[in-house]
C-alpha cells in the first residue's frame, strides 16, 4: 500500500502506523487507489495465513522496508534512472526518425499501401523476439537494449504518423497551395498539426510497448536498469527486492504516462478534436 | 454603362478542348470531353450540371491541381502549370484549418506571402467586417456555425487578393436560410472587388442569381452544352426581387430544362437520350 501510495500524487510517505480512518478517507477520495488496496490486502492475508519461507513470499511490510533501504542507499535511483534515461532517449530518437519516415510514407499513397502490411508484420514480431539476434550482434551492451526499445517504439510511431497524415482532408493542402504555399509550408502548417494527435497516440502506444521491452531487455543484458535489478535479486532469492522493483516499474510507467504523455494528448485533442468528428 | 467597364472584352481564362481521364484501379474514367469556355476579366460565371459530370475536375484543372489529359488551359494568356496565388479556391468541404483561429485562417495567405503584420492585420480586419465575423476573431472553426465557417473560407481567399476565384459548391453544406444570406453577401463582395469568379453549384436558382453567365454541362463525360447570359448587374440583386422578376424566372426555367434533360439521360432509359 505504502509503496503504491508513495507514487500517487497525494499519497505521501505515510508511516506504517497510519490510522485506518485516514486510509479509508483517501480511498473514498481516490477510487483509483481501491484496486491497489485490495491487492495488498489479499497479499497480506495470504502471507499471514500461510507459512511461507522468505525465499518464496514476503509481507508488504518487508517490501516496504526493502524499498526504503534501496532508496536510502541510492540503489533505486541508480537503477530507475538508467531505465528512465533509456526510455527517454529511445523515445526522442524514435520521434526524430519515425515521424519523418511516417510522413514520407503517408504522403505517398503507393508507399503507404506497400508498407502497411509490412509494418503490421513487424508489430507482430515483438522487440523481445529480436533479443537473441541483437545479443549476437551487439553483445550484452546498452546498444542491444537501445536497439530493442527503439525498434519497439518506432513502429507504432511510424504507423500512426502515416495514418494521421493520410486522414488529413485533401482540401486542406489544395487550398493552401492555391494560397502559394511551398512544400515546407504545407508540412509545417497542414501535415504536422494535422497529424499531431495521431503522432501522440503512436508515441503513447510506443511508450507502453517500449517500457515493457526495456525491462525484458535489461533482464537479459544485465547492464543496469530495473529489469537488471529484479533479475539480479532472483539470484540471491531476494523476493522483497523483486517485488519492490516490480512495483516501481508499474508506478514509473503510470507516472510517465499520466504526467507527460497524456497531458500532451489532451492538449492536442482539445483543440484538434473536431478533426476526429 | 458601368457594366462594360467591369466586363471588359479581355479574356481572363480560356479553356480549349479540355479532356480529362483519370486512371483508376478499375481502368480509365473519362471525366470531361472537349470542354471549351472562356471567362472575361471581372465576369461571374456559374456552372451547373448533374453530379459526377466533371465540374470539380474542370475546377481542379483551372486551379492547376491536375494537368489536362488533352487540351489547354490559359490564364492571362499563359498555360496553367500549377496552383498559383493568382487563382484562389473555395471548397465546399471546410478547407479552413481547425487548429487556427478565425483571424489566423483568414490571414494565412498573407502570412505565406510574407506580408508584414500590420498590413496583414488591416486586410484581415477589413474582411472580418465585410463578412460579418467581427467578435469571432479568436474563435476556432469548431466553435462556429457552418455558415460562419464558410464565411471564413471565403474571407481567406479574398484576403489573398487573387484575380480569379474558383468556388466549388461553397454553400452546399449550409442550411437554406443561411445560404440565401451568404449568396447576397457574395454578390455584394464581388460587386465591391471586381473579381473574376468561376462558381460551381447544383442549384439552378443559385446559378442564375449569382451569375453574369450560366454554363450548363452535360452528364459525364462533361461538355459545355449551353451558355445563358443573365442581364443586369449581379451586384444589385436580392432574393425578394429576384423571385418576382419574370425575366429572371424565365431564365431559371430555361436552365432548369437544360439540366433536367441531362438528369433524364442518366436515368435507366439512357440509351434513347444518348442517341439524340
Ligand atoms: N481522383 C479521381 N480519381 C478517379 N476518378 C475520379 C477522380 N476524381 C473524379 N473522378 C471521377 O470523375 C468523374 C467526374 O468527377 P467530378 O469532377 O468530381 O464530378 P462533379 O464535380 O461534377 O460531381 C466522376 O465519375 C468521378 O468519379
Ligand atoms: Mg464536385
Amino acid at each position: 500500500m505504502r509503496v503504491t501510495a508513495a507514487a500517487e500524487p497525494r499519497g505521501g510517505l505515510a508511516s506504517p502506523a497510519t490510522s485506518s480512518a485516514r486510509v479509508l478517507r483517501s480511498l473514498r477520495a481516490f477510487p483509483i487507489l481501491l484496486p491497489f488496496a485490495a491487492l495488498i490486502a489479499v497479499w497480506w492475508a495470504i502471507h499471514a495465513t500461510g507459512d511461507f519461507s522468505p525465499q518464496v513470499l514476503v509481507s508488504p511490510l518487508a517490501v516496504w522496508s526493502a524499498f526504503l533501504h534501496l532508496v536510502i542507499h541510492g540503489v533505486m535511483a541508480e537503477y530507475a534512472s538508467t531505465s528512465l534515461r533509456m526510455i527517454g532517449f529511445a523515445a526522442l530518437l524514435s520521434l526524430a526518425v519515425g515521424v519523418p519516415v511516417g510522413f514520407a510514407v503517408g504522403v505517398n499513397g503507393y508507399a503507404a499501401r506497400a508498407l502497411e502490411g509490412f509494418l503490421r508484420f513487424l508489430q507482430g514480431i515483438s522487440g523481445i523476439a529480436w533479443l537473441p539476434l541483437a545479443i549476437v550482434w551487439f553483445g550484452f551492451t546498452h546498444t542491444t537494449t537501445l536497439v530493442i526499445v527503439i525498434y519497439t517504439l518506432i513502429v507504432p510511431i511510424i504507423f500512426n504518423t502515416m495514418t494521421g497524415v493520410r486522414a488529413i482532408p485533401e482540401e486542406y493542402g489544395l487550398a493552401l497551395r492555391s494560397l502559394g504555399a511551398s512544400r515546407l509550408r504545407l508540412v509545417k502548417d497542414v501535415y504536422l498539426p494535422g497529424a499531431l494527435p495521431s503522432i501522440v497516440v503512436g508515441l503513447r502506444l510506443g511508450m507502453g510497448y517500449g517500457w515493457r521491452a526495456l525491462i525484458a531487455a535489461e533482464m537479459l543484458v544485465r547492464k543496469g536498469g530495473l529489469g537488471d535489478l529484479i533479475f539480479g535479486a532472483r539470484t540471491f532469492g531476494q523476493i522483497d527486492r523483486i517485488i519492490t522493483g516490480m512495483i516501481v516499474i508499474g508506478c514509473l510507467y503510470v507516472v510517465v504516462d499520466r504526467l507527460i504523455v497524456q497531458p500532451i494528448e489532451n492538449l492536442t485533442v482539445a483543440r484538434w478534436g473536431v478533426l476526429r468528428q | 454603362m458601368p457594366d462594360d467597364m467591369a466586363k471588359s472584352t479581355q479574356n481572363k481564362i480560356v479553356v480549349s478542348g479540355f479532356r480529362h481521364v483519370f486512371e483508376t484501379d478499375d481502368g480509365p474514367v473519362q471525366a470531361t470531353d472537349r470542354v471549351d469556355l472562356s471567362i472575361r476579366a471581372g465576369e461571374f460565371v456559374t456552372l451547373v450540371g448533374p453530379s459526377g459530370c466533371g465540374k470539380t475536375t474542370l475546377l481542379k484543372a483551372l486551379a492547376g491541381f491536375i494537368r489536362p489529359t488533352e487540351g489547354s488551359i490559359l490564364c492571362d494568356g499563359a498555360t496553367v502549370l500549377g496552383p498559383g496565388r493568382d487563382r484562389g479556391v473555395v471548397f465546399q468541404e471546410l478547407a479552413i484549418l481547425p487548429w487556427r483561429t478565425v483571424r489566423r485562417n483568414i490571414g494565412h495567405g498573407l502570412e505565406i506571402a510574407r506580408v508584414p503584420r500590420a498590413a496583414r492585420e488591416a486586410t484581415v480586419g477589413r474582411l472580418i467586417e465585410l463578412t460579418g465575423l467581427a467578435g469571432f476573431e479568436e474563435r476556432y472553426p469548431h466553435e462556429l456555425s457552418g455558415g460562419m465557417r464558410q464565411r471564413v473560407a471565403v474571407a481567406r481567399t479574398w484576403a489573398a487578393d487573387p484575380d480569379v476565384i474558383l468556388m466549388d459548391e461553397p454553400f452546399a453544406a449550409v442550411d437554406a436560410m443561411t445560404r440565401l444570406t451568404l449568396q447576397e453577401e457574395l454578390v455584394r463582395l464581388c460587386g465591391a472587388t471586381g473579381k473574376t469568379v468561376f462558381f460551381i453549384t447544383h442549384s439552378v436558382d443559385e446559378a442564375v442569381f449569382l451569375a453574369d453567365r450560366v454554363l450548363v454541362m452535360t452528364r459525364r463525360p462533361g461538355r459545355i452544352k449551353a451558355a445563358i447570359d443573365v442581364p443586369g448587374r449581379a451586384a444589385g440583386r436580392d432574393w425578394e426581387s429576384f423571385k418576382i422578376d419574370s425575366a429572371m424566372q424565365a431564365i431559371v426555367e430555361q436552365v432548369l430544362r437544360l439540366v433536367r434533360e441531362e438528369r433524364g439521360a442518366t436515368a435507366p432509359a439512357a440509351s434513347a437520350a444518348v442517341t439524340k
